[in-house]
């Protein structure tokens, strides 16, 4: 059934069609329309699931941990300051191991205070173990969910689902809504071999000396590994199931560009748009979005980067002393590949505007840009 | 067979890391005696962290789940919303904190659950320090008492946090104090703890040998002589806080003969001591008073 | 037993930070250096007991209302419960630590009921056959002959017991009156003994007259002589022998066999033990105003504290440090008597003051009957010379009552003079476990070891005070109408609200608390004690702190 919604109730649709148990989470702009949906519709019996209304997210992560390890399919929504509040406890999903999808919507970090958006909030978690999607559209932030727990619940891990303030968390669009019937198909009901059970009493997280500490890490991190391939097949299967596929990474008439611009969220819509005016202009452009960022997928950016002559990223984020995060991450793809010069771009940070006007300027100023000098370029500042 | 003086089921083996004559130790096996198996215990940063063993090896025989420090309440409430959610509406969760983890870092969170109350018994094995960590102190220690973070020199002078007035205040259904010197007592409160749905809130004294620079075969005696010293009470709050129900029928001893074999209060002098004492007795009046000015308004327990 | 997990690979190990067995493999014993142990000690009442009476042990088997096994516990140490809790002195309650706490338990009470309850359940007593070659005769049917006799019998020797009057008991029948001893008691308790085993009686046989000690010894493997003194000491004064001067053994004797007897006269009993009392108390009964004359006073009275309470309640007036002088007789009769005052001196050898004349001071009072109750003496006429004797008492080696002479044997107030019945019932205990040892060529039992006991080995946290639970009884006033028994004994209630408060000094009675107190789950609760588990005790000595009763001690590791 298709209507027109606002980006955070695709979510919260998606969360619904995908038998969710568990929710708990706090309010925080500009996510608190995913749970004020999500409160409704566990309230009014569409969603058969305990909502745990918690004093912080630093709680809802905990509850969500603790749901998840007792064997209950769990989700949370949370934003910037939110989501840094849970850090502690995203590592403990992590060592744990536990399947949780949280949605966080893209707002810059205070202060000054901003309720904006911006990358820095979920990219300040690139470490922490947790697969990382960047959505662009409300379409996209509803089928990821059903998506997400299938991966996470394969791989057991966590999976955190990206979207943007207001342009996409308040922004309304036509989505194709997922029903729980459709789904159940696609996303069967959880139901883990090992959970919290006193008929089977196992303990979890007990004290590990520096025996077994590093084989534990290095089992997530071959997790993250093996979710490349879950990734990759779970977009396939749910585009057989519904008919819209989905990739680690989406490439915009990138065949015989000899600029490619690296972008990720909405701002891959607008720069397609921009790519499309350069094209009819005969310039050979092209662009690369990044849907997945952890794992990151190194394959499929540089074996579509190595085949043009530069590469430019747009990151709305900043790594202080770093480049973009994207950027740095493009660029470690890249290393040994090829000589092509990777040049950064950081733009629309506290939700400034990147509209195709500031991408065209970008894309015209990578075609003059040589090698990466300076290392950072920001766009727009006002100097 | 004899029948014993409390369940026989032994659900915490031996051969745990516990220090030698660890109240909290005894605490954990009295509680786990009074739930039995049916029970998962969710357990925060704190003694019990380590006490358990070590990965892949628990000595206690119901499942654990260790969290982070200051989620114990919110953790154990959302094992509690999966277990449910799951079918499963007969397993007793149980969040097992120190007093660090309590009165402390996991304040916020157990406060959250109680005002949801959510069904949970939340435990705080009161050691009266950050025990774990080489004994620093909390808001949990007791004034005049040593700590590593309160050295003789500096010792701690502002009174131990009234947690129970805290939790009082959350209107949930059942409060208890409990003392691993009373057995009986403290399996009694479990029991009826576990038929209470709700937030139930159970703080048992658990004298640390080590922490309190106290002989480790002395960890009953001071659990017994802290409650008839009057310095911890016994008590039951029930009706959503409106009754409190203070036990009374003790023989009552000194708070110096409590402290005397207590390293971490060695250093008090005598008028110190005195007005310690003083100010514990003024506190029992205060629980006294209470308890009959709440028995004294009509249709409260309503 | 289980063993610590490794893991070689990663791919051995689960995916997260899971337990996968318990901790067993981690012996906690070895960061012990001192261990509990179970060290149960010896009660200080059992120490008190001249008997050995394993009190501790009854007490608590009463408890659990196994009043059988309670009954029998007694019997293995003291064939006359019924009697001796009765006319005891109870030496066990003075050493009693609940003494030191609230007031001691009230053992002879407990006493009394088991031997009452045995009485009851003549069932009870297991029966004993002849089974051994070997014969003894036990001269005298007192608390030490019946007792030999009753031990002998149990081990399936046969005993012939010798007594010169027509009933058994000796000093339990003819000198403790009824009021405190019932005869239908008494002859319960002879019954039971009798019908315990191969005994044969003999009454109204003067050993030296109806049959010689030569006689018996030809005719026996060994001999039992306990004869008890039957014979009252003398004033040594004055018209010692005139009418209305009598011996108050002899009184009691006359009242315990049914004489109607007159003393509706002013009475004078001279002495202050419990024979005595039991003279003054009798003669009240019988309508005499009574007075008791002691030379010295109340403190140094060797009579029972309350028989000497009882006495005063029932009316019988006191004397003290006052001495008979000399015996005024009128026509051959009896009129006054002159007394000498007395004052306390230096102690003597029993350790209490000597009585000493005050020079000068004496007083006179019209007497209507006088009796000596200053002390018994033996009859020894058919003993000597063959069997060593000293101070007219029989002369023993030793605690087994063995005499010169090696098959014969003596025990109670024959060897030791004057004692109680208790320590008879031990002396004739005693000797015929000799006996039997002599018969089967065993070594004596090493001594058993004195330990103290006091209260500070109670955790008196664990106990409340109480205040002993009386005998019930008629009162004074019915009391000194006649012989019905003072005390009336305990309900089960009763029973059961005294043995609640002994505190089990030194010995486990299964009270848990080192069970339930131990952190490391080390103790290991079995159906008749607890075993502790050193590989897993790490020594925190809780168990031996919270044991109420000190029945663990600590050992040091390595010793």
């Amino acid at each position: 059934m298709k209507k027109v919604v606002m980006g955070n109730h695709a979510v919260s649709y998606g969360v619904r069609a995908s038998e969710v148990k568990v929710i708990s989470a706090y309010p925080v702009t500009p996510q608190t329309h995913i749970v004020e949906l999500l409160s409704e519709l566990v309230a009014n019996g569409e969603i058969d699931a305990k909502f745990i209304k918690v004093e912080s997210e630093h709680s809802a992560m905990a509850a969500c941990v603790g749901a998840s390890a007792a064997g209950s399919r769990t989700f949370t929504a949370t934003s910037s300051q939110g989501l840094l509040l849970m850090t502690e406890m995203l590592h403990w999903a992590v060592g744990a191991r536990l399947p949780i999808v949280l949605t966080n919507v893209n707002r810059a970090i205070g202060p000054p205070w901003s309720i904006w958006t911006d990358q820095n909030d979920s990219l300040s978690m690139r470490d922490v173990g947790w697969i990382q999607i960047y959505c662009e559209s409300n379409q996209e932030t509803q089928d990821a969910i059903p998506q997400a727990f299938k991966i996470a619940e394969e791989i057991n891990l966590p999976v955190m689902l990206v979207l943007d303030a207001f342009f996409l968390s308040h922004t309304y669009e036509i989505v194709d809504l997922l029903e729980t019937e459709q789904v159940r198909d696609f996303l069967p009901p959880y139901n883990p071999e090992i959970k919290l059970d006193t008929n089977d009493p196992h303990s979890f997280g007990n004290l590990s000396g520096p025996d077994y500490y590093m084989e534990l890490r290095y089992m997530i991190e071959e997790a993250m590994n093996d979710a490349r391939g879950v990734i990759k097949r779970v977009g396939k299967e749910f585009g057989e199931h519904f008919g819209r596929y989905y990739d680690m990474v989406v490439p915009y008439r990138c065949d015989d560009a000899d600029l490619i611009l690296v972008t990720s969220g909405t701002v891959a819509s607008t720069t397609r748009a921009v790519i499309d005016e350069m094209r009819d202009e005969g310039i050979k452009i092209g662009a690369l979005k990044i849907r997945v960022l952890r794992p990151f997928p190194f394959k499929e950016v540089s074996d579509i980067l190595c085949s043009t002559k530069k590469v430019a990223v747009l990151d709305r984020n900043i790594s202080f002393g770093n480049h973009g995060v994207f950027f740095q991450e493009v660029k470690s793809a890249l290393y040994g590949k090829t000589d092509i010069p990777i040049i950064g771009y950081i733009l629309g940070l506290g939700g400034r505007d990147v509209t195709p006007k500031v991408i065209r300027e970008v894309a015209d100023k990578a075609i003059k840009d040589k090698n990466p000098e300076p290392y950072i370029n920001w766009i727009g500042v006002k100097r | 067979m004899r029948e014993a003086r409390i369940p026989t089921e032994e659900l915490m083996g031996s051969g745990h890391l516990a220090c030698q004559g660890c109240g909290a130790t005894i605490a954990m096996r009295f509680a786990l005696k009074a739930l039995g198996s049916k029970t998962i215990l969710v357990i925060p940063a704190c003694c019990w962290a380590v006490i358990d063993g070590t990965f892949p090896h628990s000595a206690v025989d119901v499942p654990i789940f260790h969290t982070a420090f200051e989620t114990a309440a919110v953790t154990a409430a959302g094992v509690k919303a999966g277990l449910e959610m799951r079918g499963d509406f007969e397993t007793t969760v149980v969040a097992w904190a120190g007093d660090g983890g309590t009165f402390d870092i996991g304040l916020q969170a157990l406060s959250g659950t109680a005002e949801r109350n959510d069904d949970i018994i939340y435990v705080c094995y009161d050691n009266e320090a950050y025990m774990n960590t080489g004994i620093q102190r909390s808001s949990s220690t007791p004034v005049g008492a040593w700590t590593t973070t309160t050295p003789v020199t500096n010792y701690k002078t502002r009174p131990k946090k009234n947690m129970i007035d805290i939790m009082a205040a959350h209107a949930i259904p059942y409060i208890a104090t409990a003392s691993v010197a009373y057995p009986e007592d403290l399996i009694r409160k479990f029991k009826k703890a576990k038929a209470i749905k709700g937030t139930k809130y159970i703080q048992i004294l658990a004298p640390c040998p080590t922490g309190w620079k106290l002989s480790p075969e002395l960890t009953i005696w001071a659990g017994r002589k802290a409650v008839t010293s009057k310095v911890y009470p016994m008590l039951e709050i029930t009706e959503n806080g409106n009754k409190l129900t203070v036990w009374k029928d003790f023989e009552a001893t000194s708070f110096k003969e409590y402290i005397k074999p207590q390293g971490r209060f060695r250093h008090l002098k005598e008028n110190e001591i005195e007005k310690i004492g003083k100010d514990v007795e003024s506190s029992w009046q205060r629980l006294l008073a209470r308890e009959k000015m709440l028995a004294s308004i009509p249709g409260l327990e309503a | 037993m289980s063993k610590q997990i490794k893991f070689d690979s990663y791919r051995e190990m689960p995916i997260r930070s899971m337990t996968l067995d318990n901790m067993l493999w981690n012996k906690t014993g070895s960061w012990r250096n001192v261990k509990p142990v179970y060290d149960n000690k010896v009660s200080p009442c059992i120490l008190g007991c001249p008997a050995g009476e394993n009190i501790q042990h009854y007490i608590q088997l009463v408890i659990d209302k196994k009043y059988k096994e309670a009954w029998e516990t007694i019997i293995e140490s003291n064939p006359m419960p019924a009697v001796t809790g009765r006319v005891c002195s109870h030496p066990c309650m003075g050493k009693c630590t609940r003494g030191d706490y609230d007031e001691a338990v009230n053992i002879n009470a407990i006493e009394r009921t088991l031997g009452d309850m045995g009485i009851d359940n003549p069932g009870w007593m297991r029966e004993s056959e002849k089974t051994k070659k070997q014969k003894v005769a036990v001269i005298g049917s007192g608390p030490a002959g019946l007792s030999a006799a009753f031990y002998l019998a149990r081990a399936g020797y046969s005993v012939t017991l010798y007594e010169t009057e027509k009933a058994l008991g000796g000093v339990l029948r003819w000198g403790i009156p009824e009021y405190r001893l019932p005869n239908c008691v008494l002859d319960g308790v002879i019954e039971s003994i009798l019908n315990s085993g191969p005994i044969s009686v003999k009454t109204e046989t003067v050993v030296g007259k109806e049959i010689k000690l030569k006689e018996l010894e030809d005719n026996f493997d060994a001999i039992f002589i306990g004869i008890g003194l039957m014979e009252s000491r003398k004033l040594g004064i004055s018209n010692e022998d005139c009418e209305g001067v009598e011996s108050g053994l002899e009184y009691l004797k006359r009242v315990n066999s049914g004489d109607n007897l007159d003393s509706s006269k002013k009475t004078v009993v001279i002495g202050g033990g419990n024979t005595a009392m039991d003279v003054a108390r009798s003669a009240l009964r019988k309508g005499s105003d009574v007075t008791v004359v002691y030379r010295r006073t109340q403190a140094e009275m060797p009579a029972i504290a309350s028989e000497i309470e009882e006495a005063e309640k029932e009316g019988v007036n006191f004397r003290f440090l006052a001495a008979p002088k000399e015996i005024v007789a009128e026509g051959g009769k009896l009129s006054k008597v002159l007394f000498q005052e007395m004052e306390l001196g230096e102690p003597d050898e029993s350790g209490r003051r000597r009585p000493v004349p005050l020079e000068g001071k004496t007083f006179t009072m019209e007497v209507g009957r006088l009796f000596t109750a200053i002390g018994e003496r033996a009859d020894l006429d058919g003993f000597g010379p063959e069997v060593d004797t000293e101070w007219d008492l029989i002369k023993v080696n030793g605690e087994f009552g063995e005499t010169n002479k090696k098959n014969i044997f003596a025990g109670g107030d024959i060897v030791t003079g004057a004692a109680s019945v208790v320590e008879a019932v031990a002396a004739g205990r005693k000797a015929a476990e000799k006996i039997i040892r002599v018969f089967i060529g065993e070594a004596d039992p090493p001594k058993q070891e004195e330990t103290e006991f006091g209260i500070e080995n109670i955790n008196v946290d664990y106990f409340t005070k109480s205040n002993r639970t009386l005998n019930p009884r008629i009162s004074v006033e019915e009391a000194k109408k006649g012989f019905e028994e003072i005390l009336t004994g305990f309900d089960e209630q009763l029973l059961q609200k005294e043995v609640d408060r002994c505190f089990s000094c030194g010995v486990c009675n299964y009270c848990d608390n080192c069970w339930v107190y131990c952190p490391d789950t080390a103790i290991v609760r079995k159906d008749d004690r607890y075993e502790i588990d050193y590989d897993y005790c790490k020594g925190c000595l809780v168990c031996v702190e919270e044991c109420p009763r000190s029945a663990l001690s600590i050992e040091e590791e390595g010793k």
